[in-house]
C-alpha cells in the first residue's frame, strides 16, 4: 500500500498522538515518572545515610567535639592524645584508671582508653564503651582515624614503614554514588520504561486485532511502527530533559550535558527498536515482557564487565572524563541505525496481518 | 483441593501453549542463559562507580587493582602534564600521591588513599611477624554507667576470650588478629557483636568491606520470581481478553479456589528455584525455603492485585513495575543494615544474610520478618476473592473508581460498623507504604518545603484512608443518619489508630534498646490521638454527605486540619 507522503506523515503523527493521549490519560505516565523519582531518592537517602555509617570522615566536627575521650596512660606524652585532639575530639589524660573510671560513671567521658605503657611488645590497650549500640558504634567510627595513626606510629617504632598515609583527599562517597548510580539511572530508566511501554502498545494491537484497522487505513506497516517507536522515544527523552533539569536546578555539576543527553536519547532509541523487535517477533505481551526483562538482565550483567557500557559511559561524561567524547556517543548511533534498519527491514515479513 | 488441583492444570496447559512449539528450546536456552551469566556477575559483586576515576602511575609504583580506577602507565614529567591538563585526576608517582586540588581530584585522591592503605595493610602483613605488622590491638568492653568501677574490676581479674584459647602466653591477642585478618579477606560484613561480649578489634583490620555483596546473592533468590511474576499476571489478564473468566465463574468453583489454583504453578516454581539457588550456592535448601516461602507469598499477593485492577496492557506494566521496586525497597533496605541494627530483621533477606554467614537466628527473629509477609499476602488473598467478578474485571473505569468498587466490595454489608473499624485497620500497611515512597520523594525538595509538603501529603494520605469507606456507603446510599456517620467516623479512627498502635508496638518490641524507642513512645495519651483522628474524619464526612462538597475537596480541608494539628504538636514538643 503506496500513500502521498505528507498524508503518510499525518497519520503517522495522529498515531503519535493517540499513543501520548493513552498514557497521558491512564496516568501511566505519572507512575512511570513516580517510580523514577522513588527508586533516585530513595537509593540515594539509603545509600548516602548507610554509607556514612562507614564513613567517619563524614561525621560534623561538631558531633565530634562533643565526644569526650579518656585517656588512661602514664605518659602524658603519648602521640595517640595528638592524633585524637587532631581529630577533633575533647581530650582527657588519667594516670590512675579509678579516676577515668569515676568519670565514666559520671558521664564526664563517654570512652576510655587504657593504654599500656611501649615496650616494643604488641600493645595491648583496652576500650571501655557506653552499653548504647547506636552510640557506642558512633564512637568506633570517630576513633578510628586516631587509632589507625597511632598503630602506624608503632609500626614505625617497630621499624615497618607504612606507604601513602598522608595523601590529601576527600571523602567521595556522595559523589561517586551520585555520578556512577543516580545520574546513569536517571539517564537510562526513561530507555528502560520506553521499551515497556513499546512492548504493551504493539502487543495490545497484535493481541486485540486492532493493527488490521490502522493497517486498512493510508498507512505503511512501518509507518505505524516508526509512529510507535517515535511517541516512545519522545517520552523517553523528554524525562532525561526533565531529570536533567531537575539534577541541575539542584545544583549539580553536569559536564557535557548535551552529549548526556545525546546519549541517553540512542540508548533509549536502541532499546525502544529492539523492545519493538521484541514484540513483533512474539505476537504477545506475556511472552514479549518476559523475554525483555531477561533481556534487561542480561544486558545489566552484561555491561559490568564492558568498559564503553551505557552506565560508565553516562559517568564519564557527567564527571567531565578527558578521554570520553562524541566519538563515543558515535559508535551508540551506529547501533541505534544498525538496530533500526534491521527492523524495517525484517519486521514487515514477520508481522502478517 | 481437586478443583484447585484442576485450575493449576489449566494453567499450566495455558502457559504450554504459550511458550509450546519450535519456540520452546529458545525460550528456555535464554531464560538459563541470563540466570548463568547474573550468576557469574554475582560472583563478584559489581563495583559502585566503575571507571569514574583515571589514575596516571609511574612505573615503580604499585599495581592498583581496582574498577573505580582507570590506570595509565605514565613518566614523571608527562604524569604531571597530564594532571594539570585534567587528563587524569590524580598521579601515583612512587610512593606519592600529586593532586591537583580541584574536587574531581581530591575525591579521586580520597578514594585511591582507601584503597591504597588497604594495599598496605596486606603489604606489611606479608613482609613482617606479627607483632610487628599489628602493634596495636584493642580489647572493646561495654560497661554501663552505673556501676562502672566494679566492671572495671571484673575485666581486670578475667583473661580476655582470646587468650583462654591461645596455648602461648606471649601471642596473647595473635589468635584474633590472624581471626581478622581472615575476616577482612574473606570480604565478610562487618559485624558489631553483642553488647556484652569482649572482642579484640585491630584498627587497620576494621575497614569494613562491601556490604552489598551478600544482600546482592540473597536477593538472587527473589529475582525468579520476580521474572515469572508477568506469567501470572498474564494469567488473569488472558482470562479475561478471552472472556473465559466467565465461564470459570460460573461453575462450581469459588474464587479463593480459581485464585489458588493459578498461583499455585507459579510458587511451586519460585521455591523449586530458591531450593536450586540454595543447594548452587551453598546453603541449606530447607532453611532457604522456610526464609523465602513468607516472601515468595508476599511478592505474588502484591502481584495478584494488579491484574484486579489493571485496565490496559500498559497499566499492568507500571504497576507491576511500581509492585517490583516497593517489594525491592521493603526486602533489600533493612538487610543493609543486618548487623547494625536489629530492625534488620524486618526483611527475610537479613535472615538468609545470616544463613550465608553460618550464624544462627531465633524463632523471634524468623517470626519478626515473616508475619507482616505473611498477613500482607492473607490480605491480598481476602481482597482478591471479593472482588473476583466478571463486573468488576471487565469494567473500564477510571483508577478511583475501581479503588471504590473494591472497598464496596469488600465492606460486608449486613455489619457496616465492624467492616469500617477493620477496613481502617487493614489500611495501616497501605498508609505505611504511601508514606514512604512521598517521604523519599520529598527528599528531593528543600528542607523548608520539605516539611510542609510532607506532613500535608501524609495527612491526606491518612484522611483518605479513613473517610473512603465512609464515603463509598454514602455514595451506595447505604448510609441512614449523620448520627450513624458520626459513629462510623469514630469506628474507623479507632479502628486506624489500634493499626498504628499495634505496629508501633511490633516494631518497638524487636527494637527495644534502640534509642528510637523512646521517641516513639513519647506520643502521650491515647485519648488525645483518638479524638483528633475522629473530628478530622468527620470534618471530611460531614462536608461530603451534608454539605455536598466533592469528596477530594472535602479530604483537603481534613488533611489541613489534620496538619496544622500535627505541626501545632510539633511545635509544643519543641
Amino acid at each position: 500500500m503506496t500513500a502521498l507522503p505528507s498524508t503518510s506523515l499525518r497519520a503517522g503523527f495522529a498515531i503519535v498522538k493517540k499513543e501520548w493521549r493513552s498514557i497521558t490519560r491512564e496516568k501511566t505516565i505519572v507512575i512511570a515518572i513516580t517510580i523514577q523519582l522513588f527508586v533516585a531518592s530513595f537509593s540515594s537517602a539509603l545509600l548516602i545515610g548507610l554509607l556514612s555509617l562507614y564513613d567517619p570522615e563524614s561525621i560534623s566536627v561538631n558531633a565530634r567535639m562533643n565526644l569526650r575521650v579518656g585517656v588512661v596512660t602514664s605518659d602524658f606524652n603519648t602521640p595517640l592524645a595528638r592524633y585524637l585532639r587532631d581529630g577533633n575530639l575533647r581530650v582527657s589524660l588519667f594516670a590512675d584508671a579509678a579516676d577515668a573510671t569515676r568519670a565514666f560513671e559520671r558521664r564526664a567521658i563517654d570512652v576510655m582508653l587504657v593504654v599500656p605503657p611501649d615496650t616494643l611488645e604488641p600493645v595491648e590497650m583496652k576500650m571501655i564503651l557506653p552499653r548504647s549500640e547506636t552510640f557506642a558504634s558512633f564512637i568506633l567510627l570517630i576513633l578510628r582515624e586516631p587509632l589507625k595513626r597511632y598503630e602506624n606510629s608503632l609500626r614505625q617504632e617497630r621499624g615497618v614503614v607504612v606507604n601513602y598515609t598522608e595523601v590529601p583527599g576527600q571523602p567521595d562517597t556522595t559523589f561517586q554514588f551520585l555520578y556512577s548510580v543516580i545520574i546513569p539511572m536517571l539517564m537510562l530508566f526513561p530507555a528502560f520504561v520506553a521499551g515497556s511501554l513499546v512492548i504493551d502498545s504493539l502487543s495490545e494491537e497484535l493481541e486485540t486485532h486492532t493493527l488490521e484497522t490502522l493497517y486498512s487505513a493510508p498507512l505503511s506497516l512501518n509507518t505505524i511502527f516508526a509512529a510507535k517507536i517515535f511517541a516512545a522515544f519522545v517520552v523517553a527523552l523528554a524525562q532525561c530533559v526533565l531529570w536533567l533539569a531537575l539534577l541541575r536546578l539542584n545544583r549539580i555539576d553536569i559536564q557535557n550535558i548535551g552529549l548526556v543527553l545525546l546519549l541517553a536519547a540512542f540508548i533509549a532509541a536502541t532499546n525502544i527498536v529492539l523492545s519493538a523487535f521484541t514484540a513483533t517477533t512474539l505476537h504477545d505481551r506475556e511472552r514479549s515482557q518476559f523475554v525483555y526483562s531477561l533481556f534487561i538482565v542480561i544486558a545489566t550483567s552484561v555491561s559490568s564487565v564492558i568498559d564503553a557500557a551505557p552506565i560508565q559511559m553516562v559517568t564519564r561524561l557527567a564527571t567531565g572524563d578527558y578521554y570520553t567524547g562524541i566519538a563515543d556517543v558515535a559508535k551508540y548511533a551506529l547501533v541505534f541505525l544498525v538496530a533500526l534498519v534491521i527492523f524495517f527491514r525484517v519486521t514487515k515479513k514477520m508481522v502478517v496481518v | 483441593m481437586r478443583n484447585i488441583l484442576t485450575i493449576s492444570k489449566r494453567e499450566l496447559t495455558r502457559l504450554r501453549a504459550r511458550v509450546g512449539g519450535d519456540a520452546r528450546a529458545t525460550f528456555i536456552a535464554f531464560a538459563l542463559g541470563a540466570l548463568v551469566l547474573a550468576w557469574f556477575t554475582l560472583q563478584s559483586p559489581p563495583t559502585i562507580g566503575a571507571g569514574i576515576y583515571r589514575v596516571g602511575v609511574s612505573p615503580d609504583a604499585p599495581e592498583i587493582r581496582d574498577g573505580r580506577f582507570s590506570i595509565v602507565i605514565l613518566d614523571r614529567a608527562t604524569g604531571v602534564a597530564r594532571l594539570n591538563q585534567k587528563a587524569i585526576d590524580v598521579f601515583v608517582d612512587g610512593a606519592q600521591v600529586l593532586t591537583r586540588g580541584d574536587d574531581k581530584s581530591l575525591y579521586a585522591a580520597g578514594a585511591l588513599k582507601r584503597y591504597l592503605e588497604k594495599r598496605e595493610t596486606a603489604r606489611v602483613n606479608a613482609e613482617f611477624d606479627l607483632a610487628h605488622a599489628f602493634p596495636l590491638r584493642i580489647e572493646v568492653n561495654y560497661f554501663d554507667a552505673v556501676n562502672a568501677a566494679q566492671s572495671f574490676a571484673e575485666m581486670l581479674a578475667t583473661p580476655t576470650p582470646a587468650l583462654q584459647s591461645t596455648a602461648a602466653p606471649a601471642s596473647a591477642s595473635d589468635a584474633a588478629v590472624r581471626e581478622q585478618i581472615r575476616e577482612a579477606a574473606s570480604g565478610a560484613l562487618p559485624q558489631i557483636k553483642s553488647l556484652t561480649d569482649r572482642q579484640i578489634v585491630v584498627p587497620s583490620l576494621t575497614t569494613p568491606p562491601n556490604p552489598f555483596g551478600q544482600v546482592i546473592l540473597a536477593f538472587l533468590f527473589i529475582l525468579p520470581v520476580f521474572l515469572v511474576s508477568v506469567f501470572f499476571t498474564s494469567g488473569f489478564m488472558d482470562e479475561k481478553t478471552n472472556r473465559k473468566l466467565t465461564m470459570l465463574l460460573s461453575a462450581p468453583i469459588t474464587p479463593f479456589q480459581i485464585i489458588i489454583g493459578k498461583m499455585l504453578p507459579y510458587v511451586t516454581f519460585s521455591l523449586v528455584g530458591v531450593a536450586v539457588i540454595a543447594v548452587a550456592t551453598r546453603g541449606d535448601p530447607l532453611l532457604a525455603l522456610a526464609i523465602f516461602a513468607p516472601a515468595v507469598c508476599f511478592i505474588f499477593g502484591i502481584y495478584l492485585i494488579v491484574p484486579m485492577l489493571y485496565r490496559t496492557f500498559k497499566d499492568t506494566t507500571f504497576i507491576s513495575m511500581l509492585a517490583t521496586s516497593v517489594t525491592t525497597a521493603y526486602l533489600i533496605t533493612p538487610a543493609m543494615f543486618s548487623g547494625i541494627s536489629d530492625l534488620a530483621y524486618m526483611s527475610p533477606i537479613t535472615l538468609a544474610v545470616k544463613m550465608y554467614r553460618n550464624e544462627p537466628f531465633g524463632l523471634q527473629e524468623y517470626l519478626f520478618a515473616a508475619t507482616p509477609l505473611v498477613l500482607i499476602f492473607a490480605l491480598a488473598l481476602y481482597v482478591s476473592t471479593r472482588v473476583l467478578n466478571e463486573e468488576y474485571l471487565m469494567g473500564f473505569r477510571p483508577i478511583h473508581r475501581k479503588l471504590a468498587d473494591a472497598i464496596f466490595l469488600i465492606i460486608n454489608r449486613d455489619h457496616l460498623s465492624a467492616s469500617i473499624f477493620v477496613l481502617s485497620l487493614l489500611l495501616i500497611p497501605l498508609v505505611y507504604v504511601a508514606q514512604l515512597i512521598a517521604l523519599a520523594i520529598s527528599l528531593n525538595l528543600p528542607t523548608t518545603l520539605m516539611i510542609g509538603a510532607i506532613m500535608g501529603v501524609a495527612a491526606t494520605i491518612e484522611e483518605v484512608a479513613k473517610s473512603a469507606g465512609i464515603a463509598v456507603l454514602h455514595e451506595r446510599g447505604l448510609l441512614r443518619s449523620t448520627r450513624q456517620m458520626l459513629v462510623l467516623a469514630f469506628l474507623s479512627a479507632l479502628g486506624f489508630l489500634a493499626g498504628e498502635k499495634g505496629l508501633l508496638l511490633v516494631t518497638l518490641s524487636a527494637v527495644s534498646q534502640s534509642r528510637i524507642a523512646g521517641v516513639l513512645f513519647n506520643t502521650g495519651l491515647l485519648p488525645v490521638p483518638l479524638a483528633a483522628h475522629f473530628v478530622f474524619t468527620s470534618i471530611v464526612c460531614l462536608l461530603t454527605t451534608r454539605f455536598r462538597v466533592r469528596y477530594p475537596f472535602a479530604v483537603l480541608v481534613g488533611a489541613f486540619a489534620h496538619a496544622l494539628y500535627n505541626l501545632i504538636l510539633i511545635r509544643g514538643i519543641q
